[in-house]
């Protein structure tokens, strides 16, 4: 059957499908535990009595009995070299038993592994583990596919890749959504419906997990979207657990008369999942008797995906913001990442333009010295994972893009195609294969055409070779291709009429990168922002630009107020509320009021180790001395702060900012207290270290930082810190105070071990310990003298160990 | 000889459970900002934190964000006996720790399962706080240590779902080797049944985990759900 057939007679009638086989085939005495499609190959005369009962209750289709089919749980029961041999052999019975009755379904499911970027199964190795499947299935005389049950998006898209590869035969694609409408890997059903119908499924839709009142809800919401039929293959209510076996309690009269709600949330295929039987199937042949499907009316929309999100934007939707910074040209640090495979500087880039309101994220890391296709593949990858924001993949390799477009898992955006020949005839069949939408460039192998007839004329061709390949308005969007005015005044203008087209007579949307027109110009900013509201006013739906840029974004958000595209305004309430920042002059002025000594102690209470330094300086200045400052100011502020962490009000960032304030503040009065003859106490020597084994070091070098901050003389062994170093540097530094740390249970003894160590060798000093795992008893038990439970305490008790 | 067989056995079973370890190399873990800040002694409706405090806790808290990189893995075993003092699994590892065998009183099988967010957090963290900015390297070290845990979390998430369509589900607590009476040396059997080399972890001679921000944990699968 080909696919204009298939389309044809699921354009006449609902075809329903099977119900439940794994039950069936338990209750006709296959054992639990064994390998179905074994037991199938061996039993073939049970598989074909059940599926002749389904056609007898009306199914149109049946599927083969090969969903544990792939060689990775074939595998489980070293199966896996078999893998061709059963799945031609149970495609076959079920041939045999469908006759000329009914269709055969080829069933693929979940491998039950994790592909990449989630899990660690290369894309490439799940689609050949399926078109092995396939390969059998095939063999078998199946006359379409369905991938069912499908938790996770990229996995269907292999599977579905494979079968796209392997033949023309149609293909229904059925993902399972959980109670909360998402699949295991977090994908709701409009967006698992963009994506499979894109990259070419006959058929979407949803089965098993839920009962049919929650799927047909699933169905009405993909219906608005769906260019494809729909399926439904519900489970017989809820599973319930009674004494550890999973029953269904829905009956099958209950069960059939939603068939009426399905078909009016617009399914065309529906059959029974766990829990149904023959039984159930009746049900639905007999509730849908002389009904037909909803007729699709569909209406064109422009929609991207990622793993779990789906943007959709265009005429009467708010401006939608392409994020342009994943961009190495200009950024050092991006491409000195780039060449050493590291990614700190993209997740910053993709996070902060989330943050600052973009929709989309363009990548592009092209530039000279790497492997660009690597590169690509290893940021959609990352991308796919730690961001919902769909991708725009921006390359100017045609083969860069076909790699990436192979591996994202969504459907994506590509920039761009133009009339240039390499990139129309190799691009356009490439983004056609993946579904993927893409940005029409009007420019030819000829160079940028100056005037906006000249493009019109390139985007109409560009779009008809692209309708060959099943392509829509909907689906492409035209750059207005922004030249600099710098250059040439008209320029603007050209494209703002290029854009006015697009919107009013061509009928697609249009999208710019803002920047370029005001190259040259001072004040760059005003000009772009200017450019943007002319050309949302033509009728632009799409700006690539930098969502950082405060100006832009006020603008555009404003624009949409103003296009009536933000619906009662509540985008731009949202995004401007909770902006209103104190005035950063007001508090200067306030905080410039006060006397200096205040201020000295502001900024030790408040860890502004900025100012301190100037503050001390202008307060030698006004003749206040050194040891006025420390008494009255940087001793009364620090306390102040031990007060506040003491009461909760400060955290531990808090307390050790301000530590440092005083440290630095001390720097600039230490010289004149020593000139003074001021200084007072004994420089107390304290030698810390973690213990030997334990590589944590965090929480000690927090202690070591602080009891410098209130001025003991400190030395760090460091970690992993042998008994006989410490002591002997001790000895060495001649130390009033050892401090030790451990945080497992493994290395805490260790302690025990360097007190014995000291009190063997008559070292007098006093031992004070910390760490997660340590306690006062157990400080008691070894012989430390004093415990501390975080850095503030520590110093609290090297003080009172100093003075005993 | 008895020795060499046991060791062959449990290579063979090692192998044998090979192919049914889940690795996940991108974990979406977020980690829990009211724990992350509760790790750093903020009290809520009691720490102040003035315009400067703010900025540097939501700066440290993107860059600890920015360094992990949550990567994980768990497997299922069966339980081959349960007795009053130890449990032994089919792999053969043998818990005896009473703190433990409660947890898995009910479970038919075991998952153990790991985390880390990768060495280059951790890299961050001493590097901060070498430069003088321990208190952004304190907020990176909260974070790192909280999306360990948001990891493991996430793979208790996708285990449950799993579960749930088996009829099964996941015991409510975690237990990991260094609580209660279930002494660190566990982590090594734990690190060669999940074979976490293949993640780049690895383990001290003091049992402990490398990259320092990484995560054990053992849960249990029971069969006595109520309808779900």
């Amino acid at each position: 059957m080909d696919k204009a057939q298939f389309r044809e007679l699921i354009s006449n009638k609902l075809l329903i499908l099977d119900g439940a086989t794994g039950t069936e085939l338990q209750k006709k005495g296959m054992p639990t535990g064994v390998c179905p499609e074994k037991w199938v190959f061996e039993n073939p005369h049970v598989i074909k009595s059940i599926q002749k009962e389904y056609i007898k209750e009306g199914s149109n289709i049946l599927y083969t009995c090969t969903f544990g089919g792939n060689r990775i749980k074939l595998d489980e029961f070293g199966l896996g070299d078999r893998t061709v041999e059963l799945n031609r052999s149970l495609a076959s019975f079920s041939r045999e038993a469908a006759g000329n009755k009914c269709l055969v379904a080829g069933d693929l499911a979940s491998t039950g592994r994790f592909i990449k970027p989630l899990g660690d199964m290369s894309f490439e190795e799940c689609v050949n583990i399926y078109k092995e499947q396939v390969k059998g299935l095939l063999e078998g005389g199946v006359d379409i596919f369905v991938i069912e049950t499908m938790l996770d998006i990229q996995e269907a898209r292999a599977a579905l890749l494979a079968v796209k590869e392997s033949c023309d035969l149609p293909i229904c694609v059925s993902m399972s959504f959980d109670e909360n409408m998402r699949t295991l890997t977090g994908t709701d059903p409009v967006t698992a419906l963009i994506t499979l119908q894109s990259l070419g499924a006959d058929v979407v839709g949803c089965n098993c997990s839920t009962g049919p009142g929650q799927m047909v809800q699933i169905i009405s919401m993909m219906k608005p979207y769906a260019r494809v039929p729909l399926m439904a293959k519900p489970n017989a209510g809820l599973p319930k657990l009674v004494n550890g076996t999973t029953i269904f309690d829905m009956e099958p009269e209950e069960f059939g008369e939603y068939t009426k709600d399905f078909l009016k949330a617009g399914v065309n295929l529906l059959g029974g999942c766990c829990g149904t039987s023959p039984d159930y199937i009746r049900q639905i042949y007999m509730k849908s008797s002389g009904m037909k499907p909803e007729a699709t009316v569909f209406k064109p929309y422009s929609a991207i995906t990622s793993i779990r999100k789906t943007v959709a934007f265009g005429f009467s939707r708010p401006v939608a913001i392409v994020g342009e910074r994943i961009n190495p040209t200009g950024k050092k640090q991006l491409q000195a990442e780039l060449r050493e495979g590291a990614t700190h500087e993209i997740r910053r880039f993709a996070a902060e333009q989330v943050e600052k309101g973009a929709d989309i994220l363009d990548v592009n890391v092209g530039m000279p010295g790497i492997d660009e296709k690597e590169a690509m593949l290893s940021t959609v990858s990352l991308l796919s994972s730690i961001t919902d924001a769909p991708l725009c993949l921006d390359s100017s390799s045609p083969e860069v893009l076909e790699a990436a477009l192979r591996i994202y898992p969504g459907r994506a955006l590509i920039n761009s195609i133009s009339q240039e020949k390499v990139k129309l005839e190799r691009l356009l069949p490439v983004a056609a294969k993946y579904g993927a939408m893409f940005i029409l460039l009007p420019l030819s192998d000829e160079g940028v055409p100056e005037k906006a007839e000249q493009r019109e004329a390139i985007v109409k061709n560009i779009f008809d070779k692209a309708a060959e390949y099943g392509y829509q308005k909907s689906d492409v969007v035209v750059d207005g291709l922004v030249m600099t005015v710098s250059a040439n005044q008209e320029a603007a203008v050209e494209t703002l009429n290029l854009i006015a087209w697009c919107a009013k007579e061509f009928g697609c949307g249009t999208i710019v990168g803002l920047s370029n027109v005001s190259f040259g110009l001072p004040e760059r900013s005003w000009v772009n922002a200017a450019f943007l509201a002319m050309a949302v006013g033509s009728g632009l739906t799409m700006a690539i630009a930098n969502p950082s840029s405060d100006l832009l974004m006020n603008i555009k958000m404003a624009c949409d107020v103003i296009t009536k595209n933000d619906i009662n305004s509540r985008n731009y309430i949202s995004f401007f509320n909770n902006r209103q920042k104190p005035s950063a002059v007001e508090a200067q002025a306030k905080a410039e009021a006060k006397k200096i000594g205040e201020r000295i102690f502001d900024a030790v209470l408040e860890g502004d180790n900025e100012i301190i330094g100037a503050l001390i300086s202008k307060a030698l200045d006004e003749n206040i001395g050194a040891r006025d400052i420390v008494d009255n100011h940087l001793i009364p502020a620090i306390n102040q702060v031990g007060k506040l962490f003491d009461e909760k009000k400060y955290f531990l960032p808090q307390l050790i900012q301000s530590a440092e304030a005083m440290k630095k503040g001390f720097i600039y009065v230490e010289p004149l207290l020593k000139q003074n003859g001021s200084v007072q106490e004994k420089e107390i020597i304290i030698l810390i270290a973690t213990v030997k084994g334990d590589i944590h070091d965090i929480g000690k070098n927090i202690v070591a930082l602080m009891l410098k901050n209130y001025g003991f003389k400190v030395y760090d062994l460091g970690k992993d810190v042998s008994a006989e170093t410490i002591i002997n540097k001790a000895k060495s530094l001649k130390a009033h105070i050892i401090g030790l740390s451990a945080l497992m249970t493994t290395t805490m003894v260790e302690m025990k071990d360097v007190i014995k160590l000291a009190r063997e060798q008559n070292l007098s000093c006093k031992f004070m310990i910390g760490g997660a795992v340590v306690d006062a008893d157990y400080a008691r038990e070894i012989g430390a003298d004093g415990y501390s439970r975080d850095a503030y305490e520590a110093v609290k008790l090297a003080k009172r160990l100093s003075k005993d | 000889m008895d020795a060499i067989i046991k060791q062959m056995e449990l290579t063979f079973l090692a192998e044998n459970f090979y192919s049914k370890i889940k690795y996940f190399e991108n974990i979406p873990a977020v980690p829990k900002r009211n724990l992350i800040l509760t790790r750093l002694g903020y009290r809520n409706g009691v720490t102040e934190l003035n315009e400067n405090d703010r900025v540097l806790l939501e700066d440290s808290i993107r860059q600890g964000e920015y360094l992990c990189k949550p990567v994980g893995a768990y497997l299922i075993v069966p339980v081959l006996s349960i007795s009053e003092s130890c449990i032994i699994l089919e792999n053969g590892i043998r818990f005896d720790s009473n703190g433990l065998l409660k947890l898995l009183n009910n479970s038919r099988s075991v998952v153990l399962m790991a985390a880390t967010v990768g060495k280059e957090v951790v890299d961050r963290i001493s590097y901060e706080v070498s430069q003088g900015k321990a208190a952004a390297g304190l907020i990176i070290d909260s974070v790192a240590s909280q999306t360990a845990d948001a990891a493991l979390d996430w793979m208790v998430q996708l285990l449950r779902k799993i579960l749930v369509r088996e009829g099964k589900i996941l015991t409510k607590h975690r237990y990991s080797p260094g609580y209660g009476d279930l002494p660190l040396s566990y982590q090594e059997e734990i690190f060669k049944a999940l074979q976490l080399d293949r993640l780049k972890m690895s383990l001290t001679e003091k049992f402990m985990l490398i990259p320092e921000k990484s995560v054990i944990a053992i849960s249990g699968v029971e069969e006595k759900g109520e309808a779900v």
